[in-house]
């Protein structure tokens, strides 16, 4: 499984995409519910957060909920399509014929 | 290294299985084989699905008992004929009306928020123009209402409260199909202003009867369907 993307490819940040994935396009979700969804420390999402926006594959903004911050994270378009890409390629690995 | 588990199966004790082992996990490490990252991908997004979808029947079944009982006793009040099926105060069938459909939407907004309260973008944007279109669409149609029904008698002035209510239900459930392409909801509110239409010209006395009991019925049903295509959705 060489060519399979490597920012992807990986089981903590192939979970983060997959649940990104399954929000309608142009949704954002806010950082904490994003924690408790995956059940993952914040440090931990943080990191892989920042490697998945470094490829461009989420967008992440800061904005304010009344006086509180809050960041809120987004898969991107191109990492929509990424996130496609490798879940046809793992498809095609397992089923060659089709 | 001890290996988490790659699916999330939603019991409590992985999940807090998960939490204490995550922390120390290397999950820079990729899937074992195809398998597994397909099953975690497909895992992942319908476990996401389930907890940002909130169960329909919590969003539909309020409504519809609130329709069968309210609706109900107005029927039961307004009675066609000489003889009132049973005597009720003036104030009850009004009343218990009223606070069911205030529990139903009562009811409808925590489960959304529970549900959708960190998701911010196009979806929840959507959600509260509707949700201003249910406000400011019904109190402009009983403004003018109240200004009218206290010139006619009681049974025809109750009749128009509810046609016209049942018949702006009808609208915006079909409204809220065309927003969401939702075609279960786009059907409802065809359902809802058909029986309604039935309702006006059977009369005063019939329409509360028909709308409590496929109105409400209609509600009920439909909501048992959206939980079936939920729960199809979200299968792994």
């Amino acid at each position: 499984m060489t060519e399979l993307d490597p920012v992807i490819h990986a089981q903590a940040r192939l979970r983060v995409v997959a649940s990104l994935s399954a929000l309608n396009v142009g949704d954002k979700i806010a950082f904490p519910r994003l924690q408790e969804l995956l059940a993952m420390t914040a440090g931990n999402l943080s990191v892989h957060l920042r490697k998945l926006e470094d490829a461009g594959y989420v967008e992440i903004s800061k904005t304010h909920r009344g006086r509180t911050p809050a960041t809120l994270v987004r898969l991107s378009q191109r990492g929509r399509l990424a996130f496609e890409e490798y879940t046809e390629a793992i498809r095609a690995l397992l089923d060659p014929t089709s | 290294m001890i290996g988490a588990p790659p699916v999330m199966t939603g019991s409590p004790a992985l999940t807090l299985f998960r939490k204490v082992v995550c922390v120390d996990l290397d999950d820079d490490s990729p899937p074992t084989d195809a398998a597994a990252a397909l099953r975690l991908i497909q895992d992942q997004r319908s476990a996401t699905a389930r907890r940002l979808d909130p169960d329909a029947r919590l969003l539909y079944w309020p409504w519809g008992v609130a329709w069968l009982v309210g609706f109900g006793l107005f029927f039961l009040q307004f009675t066609p004929g000489e003889q009132a099926l049973v005597r009720l105060p003036g104030w009850l069938p009004p009343t218990v009306l009223f606070i069911l459909l205030v529990a139903a939407g009562a009811i409808q907004a925590v489960v959304s928020v529970r549900a959708y309260g960190q998701v911010t973008g196009d979806s929840a944007r959507r959600g509260k123009w509707y949700g201003y279109a249910w406000a400011l669409g019904s109190l402009s149609v009983y403004a003018g209402l109240g200004r009218i029904a206290e010139h006619l008698p009681p049974d025809l002035a109750a009749l128009l409260w509810s046609a016209t209510a049942v018949g702006l239900t009808g609208a915006l459930h079909m409204a809220g199909g065309a927003v969401w392409l939702d075609r279960d909801l786009f059907r409802l509110g065809v359902w809802i202003s058909v029986i309604n239409l039935v309702g006006a010209f059977a009369g005063p006395g019939w329409h509360p009867l028909i709308v409590a009991v496929a109105g409400g019925g209609g509600i009920l049903v439909a909501g048992a369907i959206a939980r079936r295509r939920q729960r199809q959705r979200q299968q792994p």
